[in-house]
């Protein structure tokens, strides 16, 4: 949002330099994007009369000029009717004529913020010297088409300047401005912010200043009750959309460019100068923040004119030239055939003001400002319009913007009203006073404001405030709604700066600490202590990876409007999308790796849990490596799982898992898979695994690869840090190896478990699998242990030792038919 | 013999090898393939033609039979899966502790969780899937609000029990209103809601250097009686000047949010140039860090909070940044792209 300093100062005083008026606009308005100094810009530009103009002896195309600069500038060759010799290649150059001069050591002023800018000298041109130059629009940073020289006639000037050589060209058309552009996204809801007037009044708020709104703008005037010489029906047929529709007629007026002035006001802050009718509209636009657009009435089919939903498939053409397709959401302008304006973001091609047109039909007119912003998201049209609308102007100004309008139009482009203003509203709400007290206020700011403070900060911005502080918003200030909204107008205005920053009191009960956070770090330092690296990874993966994983994309939730198919499904499992970053990275020039990741699964075969879906926080692990190692890739994961969860304190078994639905099962391989149970609780815990051959294949895994996920539920439901312990016994210990004969499908943990139910009083066993021995087709192997021994009662004997090692073994030799050797 | 019939033999033997090998893929790789290949050029130029093509098919077919080894003659022998290792094979080495790594979003929203945590704050999770009760109605977003609209917001097909769609939160502020619920019964007790949910966010974004469609979120809330704008100011600070271990200057611009009223922008004073000008804080000296505010008295009716009783503060950041900005990260996208050449610098 560009405003010009020179619009505001129109309207309230400003008394203080721009540095701290730019500090203060940051602070107490919004953020300022950058600051143009316009002043500095144009200072050397010079009004200057062309008295003389000859061809050049030596140039067809070039012309020598003598210009009156009324004696102005010093220290300059002149002659001897003290004028200045310029040379001009311009094709409009002629005698009589006011143009713009910049003199030699001027700066061009379209240059003037470029890197090296370009500095005018007294040169030669074809052996004739000349002075500087004469200046074109586009060498003055005004418009970029422009043929010729910039000339300057009576009526581009307004009527209270006068066209005097020598003069400045900046003070000519207000160009001795600073232009400060501030942050749209701070007025989300301050829609009056977007015309130079509200932006006026609140620097008057915040430099604690009284503000009063010009008289026409408070008051509107009458409409003259003319008669209906030019005919239009009008229509609402969607006054909540629409809240409100004015039109009104105007005859016989000439269409053309506007006087330099009013194009030069456009252009400094940031639009293009079109016609005089359509520069006249945005003006207004410009200042009073209300978009309004103007219709060629000989162009309108029927003599109607109004507001309707367009209908599905209805195309319309706008002032871009590009044509759109309507849907039923779509509030559009429409005359008796089809739409003429897709409302509050563009007109319509077919009914543009042109230079043949005559008549016009003035809109002022308010727009539901969620309704414009999804017509404009759908279509992608964004427009100044749309950008007003879509904050919630207020529908109570548009009565007296059509007042402005219709004077700037009678004034600037002529023409007579042909017919009174049609009204097409739905019932306006009045602005409902709003009661707070200093109390109130101060406690939610942290200040000590009076009750005359409080008034006087309202007051200065035009809220009327009365002795019982009841604030009644004026009809701009559709915002305010409530007392908060009043806190927040006073802080404000008062300034945030100048609050009172202290810390809350608080007890000093301590804070309870998120067990599941702890968990989950936890197991980040576990499994990053043993190599391992912990990703993060997408939330969403793409139906293929699921399919690719072994999963069932139809368990999943889905992303309806998904940027790309890589994000549709929340994942089922955080496995597959670990299984995505193996590939790239043993690429990359890792041949081994351990990737972890903690993350949420869903599933919608899940019932809902108060009324949203359950969420599973689960860990993926996976260990590859390009190399094959000695024994089954499955004891790789396996050795992690181990090691995690014997650091968490938990006691599992693994129990095969050759079939199941379970999705987080789905990547393993069926008969190198198990489930992972924690003994006391029952909980499943993990799943660990090789991967399945497709989903190897299909994530291009390495040869050598296993991984697990762990199910934290289970987990967070079975820790017991204070289990683990136990007493330490006065006595040595002592510890023997042991290996066993035993059959090949009798599982370690089968063997350890039986071991370990053999109970010897007071003696303590530790039963640690040293070695797997099993040579190639033998259906037997031998399993090694290290078995640890200790009393609390006294110094163990070899005797008892060997007594100890007997009764385990035969709790297996008579339970399998191991031997012992 | 023709060179038909040379080929078939040699066709027979790499069917074979990849039939019995350990591992079939070797065969694309063998001299005998190879030295087809290289014999193309010595054929008579006759015959040179076809010559070529049947060596291509022979190739052609070999890749097939290899994949299809792998589909389907691949099977496992049976292992002891309770076993802490294979047999004939010693217990699998861990990688070093050298090469492990934590991500650097779960160390810094840990170190951020840490400081709030002993500044009474309560660490609460975000969730990934909600409901738009919680994303918007107990947040004061009106109906029609362009944030509830499929441009900022994922939407997920599958609705709740009124029928309305899932979102995939876009703030942290979506757990609010449970908060603020179930720490209700502090206020009676004289005890202030202090509570923080740091976590994981997602917005309809396309993705950039900048962008990401998948964000992290700090967000804390206060509620007691008496709490003013001044306390939410010297709450942040005294945040980031324990997140920075140095004294940091701050300051406040108004904004707008639907579930704050006054709403503020949060600015410091750049921690990495001393307000003298960097790259960090676009040589201004100060940085654009957060959005906060006074909770709208509506959000804290929604949780059964007189607003006239008591009022608090919120405010909502970036994670992602926080770190950007300490490590000078200069693409945003290395965050979720588990590259370790990334991870392990961490």
């Amino acid at each position: 949002m560009k405003v010009s300093l020179n619009v505001i100062k129109k309207f309230t005083d400003i008394n203080i330099e721009v540095d701290e008026l730019v500090s203060k606009i940051n602070a107490q308005l919004g953020g300022v994007d950058e600051v143009i100094d316009l002043e500095a810009r144009y200072k050397d530009a010079l009004i200057v009369k062309v008295a003389e103009c000859d061809k050049h002896s030596n140039a067809d195309k070039l012309s020598v000029c003598r210009v009156d600069d009324g004696g102005v500038v010093k220290d300059i060759p002149r002659d001897e009717h003290n004028l200045i010799q310029v040379v001009c290649g311009a094709p409009n150059v002629k005698k009589g004529m006011w143009a713009v001069w910049l003199p030699p050591h001027s700066t061009v002023p379209a240059s003037f913020t470029d890197r090296e800018p370009f500095v005018l000298a007294a040169r030669e041109l074809r052996g004739v010297l000349s002075q500087g130059m004469l200046a074109s629009s586009e060498e003055l940073g005004l418009a970029s088409d422009s043929i010729g020289i910039f000339e300057i006639t009576n009526s581009d000037i307004q009527t209270d300047k006068v066209i005097q050589a020598g003069a400045s060209f900046a003070k000519l058309f207000d160009l001795d401005d600073v232009v400060i552009d501030i942050e749209n996204k701070m007025f989300t809801h301050r829609p009056d912010l977007f015309g130079q007037l509200g932006v006026a009044r609140e620097i008057a708020g915040i430099l604690h200043q009284p503000f009063r709104s010009p008289a026409e703008y408070l008051t509107p005037s009458e409409f003259d009750s003319v008669s209906e010489e030019l005919e239009i029906e009008t229509f609402n047929d969607v006054p909540d959309l629409a809240p409100r529709f004015l039109t009104l007629v105007v005859k016989n007026i000439e269409v053309k460019s506007s006087p330099l002035w009013l194009q030069i006001e456009l252009i400094r802050l940031g639009m293009k100068p079109i016609s005089n009718v359509v520069d006249v509209t945005n003006f207004v636009m410009l200042h009073t923040a209300q978009p309004t657009h103007a219709y060629d009435y000989d162009k309108l089919n029927g003599k109607r004119l109004g507001v309707r939903m367009a209908r599905d498939g209805e195309e319309i053409k706008l002032l871009n030239k590009k044509c759109y397709k309507l849907t039923a959401e779509d509030v559009v302008i429409a005359d008796a055939v089809g739409p003429v304006g897709l409302a509050g973001i563009m007109g319509g091609l077919d009914s543009e003001v042109s230079s043949a047109t005559k008549n016009i039909v003035l809109e002022v007119a308010n727009f539901d400002m969620y309704s414009v912003r999804r017509s404009s998201m759908r279509h992608g049209v964004f427009t100044d319009a749309l950008t007003r609308f879509n904050k919630g102007q207020s529908p109570l100004q548009n009565n007296t913007v059509m007042s402005k309008l219709l004077s700037l139009i009678q004034s600037i482009v002529g023409g007579a009203q042909a017919g009174g203003l049609k009204d097409q509203s739905a019932a306006l709400e009045t602005l409902a006073g709003i009661k707070v007290d200093s109390h109130f206020i101060n406690q939610r700011l942290g200040l000590k404001l009076t009750d005359d403070d409080i008034k006087r900060l309202l007051k200065n911005v035009e809220l009327q405030v009365d002795d019982n502080l009841i604030v009644t918003p004026p009809f701009w200030r559709t915002d305010l709604r409530l007392p908060e909204d009043i806190v927040e107008e006073v802080g404000r205005l008062h300034g945030f700066d100048k609050l009172q920053n202290e810390l809350p009191r608080r007890q000093i009960s301590p804070a309870p600490k998120n067990k599941k956070r702890q968990l989950e770090q936890w197991i980040r330092s576990s499994l990053s202590g043993m190599g391992a690296n912990e990703i993060l990874s997408y939330s969403f993966v793409s139906e293929k990876t699921l399919v690719s994983a072994g999963q069932n994309p139809e368990d999943s939730y889905k992303i309806s409007n998904a940027i790309s198919p890589e994000l549709q499904c929340y994942r089922l499992s955080v496995t597959p999308s670990i299984l995505e970053k193996i590939h790239e990275n043993i690429k990359a020039g890792y041949p081994e790796i351990a990737l972890y990741e903690i993350g949420k699964a869903h599933t919608i075969t899940a019932n809902l849990v108060d009324g949203v879906p359950p969420e599973q926080l689960r860990v993926g692990f996976i260990y590859a490596a390009q190399k094959v190692q000695k024994g089954a890739p499955y004891y790789y994961a396996k050795r992690y799982l181990d090691q995690l969860m014997n650091e968490l304190g938990i006691h599992v078994r693994y129990v095969p898992l050759p079939e199941t639905n379970l999705a987080i099962a789905q990547p393993f391989y069926p008969s190198r898979r198990a489930r992972v149970i924690e003994v006391n609780t029952g909980y499943t815990v993990a799943i660990v695994g090789e991967f399945d051959d497709s989903v190897s294949r299909n994530f291009k895994l390495p040869d050598y690869a296993a991984g697990f996920e762990l199910l934290t539920e289970g987990i967070q439901k079975s820790i017991n840090p204070s289990s683990q312990y136990r007493p330490l016994s006065r006595y040595p210990s002592t510890s023997r190896d042991l290996t066993i004969r035993i059959d090949e499908r009798i599982s370690l943990q089968q063997i350890v478990e039986t071991m370990a139910q053999v109970s010897i009083n007071e003696t303590q066993v530790t039963i640690k699998p040293t070695g797997i021995y099993q040579p190639v087709g033998e259906t037997e192997k031998n399993v090694t242990f290290n078995i640890g021994i200790f009393s609390r009662l006294g110094t163990l004997t070899s005797e008892d030792a060997s007594a100890v090692i007997e009764r385990l073994v035969n709790s297996i030799t008579d339970k399998f038919k191991a031997e012992i050797i | 013999m023709t060179y038909r019939e040379d080929i078939a033999k040699i066709r027979d033997e790499l069917f074979a090898q990849i039939a019995s090998q350990d591992d079939p893929g070797a065969v694309l790789r063998s001299d005998r393939l190879k030295g087809l290949f290289l014999s193309i050029k010595d054929q008579p130029s006759q015959d040179r033609a076809s010559y070529g093509q049947l060596v291509n098919e022979l190739k052609i077919e070999l890749e097939e039979a290899i994949l299809d080894r792998k589909n389907h003659t691949e099977r496992r022998d049976p292992i002891d899966l309770t076993s802490p290792f294979d047999v004939n094979a010693p217990l699998p080495d861990l990688l070093g502790v050298e090469v492990g790594s934590q991500h650097p979003i779960s160390q810094e929203i840990l170190y951020m969780s840490d400081i709030l945590q002993r500044m009474g704050f309560r660490v609460y999770d975000s969730r990934e899937i909600d409901d738009q009760y919680h994303m918007f109605d107990t947040l004061n977003f009106p109906k029609g609000h362009p944030a509830r609209d499929d441009y900022d917001t994922f939407q997920v097909s599958e609705q709740d029990e009124s029928g309305m769609n899932f979102v995939a939160p876009a703030h942290t502020s979506t757990m609010q209103n449970r908060i603020l619920t179930e720490l209700r019964p502090l206020l009676e007790k004289d005890q202030p809601i202090a509570a923080t949910s740091i976590d994981r966010v997602f917005r309809n974004e396309d993705v950039d250097a900048r962008h990401e469609h998948t964000f992290y979120q700090h967000e804390g809330i206060y509620v007691s009686k008496g709490i003013h704008a001044g306390m939410l100011v010297a709450t942040l600070q005294t945040f980031l000047e324990g997140y920075f271990e140095k004294t940091i200057e701050v300051r406040i611009n108004p904004f707008y949010f639907p579930f704050t009223e006054p709403s503020f922008e949060f600015n410091m004073s750049c921690p990495f140039c001393e307000k003298s000008g960097c790259n960090v804080c676009s040589q201004s000296g100060w940085i654009e860090l957060l959005g906060c505010g006074m909770i709208h008295p509506n959000v804290l009716k929604m949780a059964e909070i007189d607003p006239e009783i008591y009022t608090g503060f919120a405010w909502g950041g970036g994670v992602d940044r926080m770190i950007m900005m300490k490590h000078g990260i200069e693409d945003v996208r290395h965050f979720h792209s588990g590259k370790l050449n990334f991870l392990r610098q961490f």
